[in-house]
């Protein structure tokens, strides 16, 4: 696996801070709300609860009023009076009449109040007629209990049947004395439920003991309420009612009815929340994109020198140009430092590089040095050979890497004669064929001594190969033309001419214009071409550079400046 | 009421010139109990400041109850006046073809009417200071109301024999000329009942009998 990049290290980082910070506060955010909802939510329930007990208060005063009016009624006072005092001697039809008379006045009144039920009852408490829409359920004859409790006030709760009634009750007056009663009985149903909810502004139960006789919730909620009505209901704030919080306030006790009411705190907070949660959102969009922003900005400024230097450095190490040093990007402290560091290492390097490489040279020169020593008519053609050489190549346009190989190639080109014995290599005069098989062995000796060091590698072919010819008659491997290495051919002509102007054991040197001339008649089949060309081309400035062919340079030039 | 006095001082004098009926004298003691009327809304009607009430003794009417008709018994008027809302005296008794006035003594419209098997009637509405009269042929007893305050009722007894009284503020009554022999004597009272004694009347000899009657007075 790679490693990240810096970008998306910030990126992340960056990221998953904000989100932490924002997760936080929305938790926060969220029991704060909770909070306070819950306490707004009580708040409101105990005000809505202040506004219904005046509301009702008048609503109830408004109907005792309107009950009473009706309870004026003089005909249904007559005609109540009159059956109450003549019904047991009465004949039947004149009973029937007075009672259909107090029936009669009940519907109207029923009907103007548009009640559930209303009853007229005689001074003993039972029902002498009864209308309204439940007017079944209150028969003739009936009594409604609790009605004989002259103490009571003039509401109560009265379970008639299935139904439990908020019952208000007017007495009847003539002068002094109560004949009866009117009895105005509202069913404690859900429509009264939902009047209760809409006066508090929110649910409302009716509930009577353990049962619920009614109320605005859902059924499951319903059923929690009713189950939780054994704890004391008129003391607890909060329920938890079907898996949600519910604030609960009683309104109104009536009798053994309770009204309560009820509103949902997790609905009330799930829009405060919600409200909360999209300010939120906003914030947390902002933070993201600031953050966002500001850790591109940061990897950037970290990255860019980063990989600037990176950079940098990989060219140069492709270009092989290690001794440059890398700029300073001066953008941070600490990568100044780094890139200085780097700077003097890659110094260092280079110098111990250079250090090892003249170690080198100076051992091998010591050795060509050395060579040359055993013979003091050879001595210093192995440095001559190199410059020779090396004004051949120079002139042939060769590159820099070219000429440091053939530099030290023709230095070592005559390595291998360490292993010559000395008589043959001193010997004057011709050599015998044994002794010329000797001396035929020294550029297979040289290669050999070579191999051990990996660093001349390079200089291989040049010292193995320096005695071949093109016409194929060189040696050890008679190798033609082309097949013999340039640098091998260069040095090849370079020995030649070194050998021709040198002064041997068997023979005086020759002067240069007649080496010249022996060179140019052996191109093809001694010397190669183009190298005996340049060599000549490259003369004059051998002599520039003070080299001891001075006087012979000289003899040429005006030699050549005769003949052209 | 003058009339009723009357008649009963008549058969008075007439006991005591033939002796040969028998006089009844007692007394009705109310004793009372008093109950919190049921609270309403609103205070009951009150017009204006009310005027005391009769004594409720006079709300009593005590009769014999199983003495046969005879035929001398001369109709009679009685008067119930409208005062104060109020039909004064709430009580009444008078004899079968006696004529009952209503008065009204109010400075406001009143009505009568009833709906009783005795006697139906409506007298109609009628102003301050104008009566309507009603006569009551059929014995029994008669509620009258008035259509315009609710509140107002009173009670005709009409008899078809001259034995009957209503008691003075202090409960005492008397009745007169009454024929010798046991007979049942009743008190009456429109929210008790009746209550029952039997009586054995000699005569030119005087009987007493006392009565209690649990009377509901509404608290003040």
């Amino acid at each position: 696996m790679r490693a990240p990049r810096l970008v998306t290290r910030t990126l992340v980082s960056s990221f998953l801070t904000v989100a932490l910070v924002l997760g936080a506060v929305f938790t926060m955010l969220t029991i704060r709300v909770r909070e306070q909802v819950r306490q707004s939510v009580a708040d409101n329930l105990a005000s809505a609860q202040q506004v219904f007990t005046l509301v009702e208060a008048r609503r109830q005063q408004d109907v005792r009023a309107a009950v009473a009016t009706l309870a004026e009624n003089p005909t249904l006072k007559a005609a109540l009076d009159t059956w109450l005092s003549e019904r047991a001697s009465a004949s039947e039809r004149t009973s029937r009449e007075l009672l259909a008379t107090v029936q009669r006045e009940c519907d109207k009144m029923a009907e103007r109040v548009a009640a559930d039920v209303l009853a007229v009852t005689g001074a003993e408490g039972r029902i002498v007629a009864s209308s309204g829409r439940l007017a079944a359920s209150w028969p003739r004859g009936s009594i409604i209990e609790g009605r004989t409790s002259a103490t009571a006030a003039t509401d109560r709760s009265a379970g008639v049947g299935s139904r439990v009634y908020h019952v208000i009750s007017v007495p009847l007056q003539l002068g002094e004395a109560t004949i009866g009663s009117l009895e105005l009985g509202t069913a404690l149903d859900s429509a009264y439920a939902r009047e209760l909810a809409d006066l508090s502004r929110g649910h409302a139960a009716i509930v009577r003991g353990p049962l619920v006789l009614a109320s605005t919730l859902s059924a499951p909620a319903a059923r929690d309420l009713a189950g939780s009505l054994g704890d004391a209901v008129a003391d607890a704030s909060t329920l938890t009612l079907a898996g949600e919080s519910w604030a609960v306030q009683p309104l109104q006790q009536l009798g053994d009815v309770t009204f309560l009411a009820l509103a949902s705190i997790d609905a009330a907070a799930a829009g405060q929340t919600t409200a909360a949660l999209r300010s939120l959102a906003w914030v947390g969009v902002g933070a993201i994109v600031l953050a966002a922003i500001g850790s591109v900005w940061l990897a950037r400024t970290l990255t860019k020198p980063i990989d600037q230097l990176s950079r940098s450095l990989t060219k140069m190490t492709m270009a092989g140009r290690a001794h440059e040093s890398v700029a300073l990007s001066g953008s941070s402290r600490e990568l100044d430092q780094l890139t200085f560091t780097f700077n003097a290492l890659m110094a260092s390097l280079s110098s111990a590089e250079a250090d090892a490489e003249a170690t080198y040279l100076g051992a091998v020169r010591a050795l060509a040095a050395a060579l040359d020593a055993r013979d003091p008519y050879t001595a210093g053609h192995s440095e001559r050979v190199s410059r020779f050489a090396v004004a051949i190549g120079e002139e042939m346009k060769l590159d820099a890497v070219a000429m440091e190989t053939l530099r030290l190639g023709a230095l070592l080109h005559d390595i291998g004669k360490i292993g010559v014995p000395d008589e043959v290599l001193r010997k004057p005069g011709v050599l015998s064929a044994a002794e010329f098989e000797a001396i035929k062995m020294h550029p297979s000796a040289g290669a050999r001594i070579l191999r051990s060091i990996p660093f001349l590698a390079p200089h291989i072919p040049i010292v193995e190969l320096h005695h071949e010819r093109p016409d194929g008659l060189g040696y050890p491997y008679g190798l033609r033309g082309d097949e013999i290495p340039p640098l091998a051919r260069i040095v090849h002509v370079a020995d030649a001419f070194d050998a021709m102007t040198s002064a041997r054991a068997y023979r005086s040197g020759r002067i240069p214009v007649e080496a010249i001339t022996e060179l140019r008649k052996c191109i093809g089949t001694d010397f190669d071409g183009p190298s005996v060309e340049a060599l000549i081309a490259a003369l004059p400035r051998l002599v520039a550079a003070g080299e001891p062919v001075d006087s012979v340079v000289f003899q040429w030039a005006a030699h050549r400046a005769r003949s052209a | 009421m003058i009339a009723t006095a009357l008649m009963s001082l008549l058969c008075v004098f007439a006991g005591q010139a033939q002796s040969t009926t028998g006089r009844v004298t007692g007394t009705v003691r109310l004793t009372s109990h008093s109950s919190r009327s049921p609270a309403t809304a609103y205070d009951r009607r009150a017009v204006g400041p009310r005027a005391r009430a009769l004594a409720e003794s006079r709300n009593v009417v005590i009769f014999f109850a199983d003495i046969a008709a005879s035929g001398d018994r001369a109709a009679t008027r009685a008067s119930v006046a409208q005062k104060d809302e109020q039909f004064v005296p709430h009580v009444v008794a008078v004899t079968t073809g006696s004529s009952v006035a209503f008065p009204n003594d109010d400075p406001f419209f009143h009505n009568v009417f009833s709906l009783s098997r005795g006697a139906t009637f409506d007298l109609g509405r009628f102003p301050p200071g104008s009566s309507r009269a009603r006569v009551f042929s059929r014995p029994g007893l008669v509620k009258v109301f008035c259509h315009i305050h609710s509140q107002m009722s009173a009670v005709v007894r009409v008899f078809d024999h001259p034995w009957f009284t209503i008691p003075d503020d202090q409960g005492t009554f008397t009745i007169d000329g009454v024929p010798p022999g046991q007979h049942t004597l009743v008190a009456w009272h429109e929210r008790i009942g009746e209550q029952r004694a039997r009586v054995a009347i000699r005569p030119g000899q005087n009987t007493e009998v006392t009565f209690t009657l649990p009377v509901l007075e509404p608290a003040k």
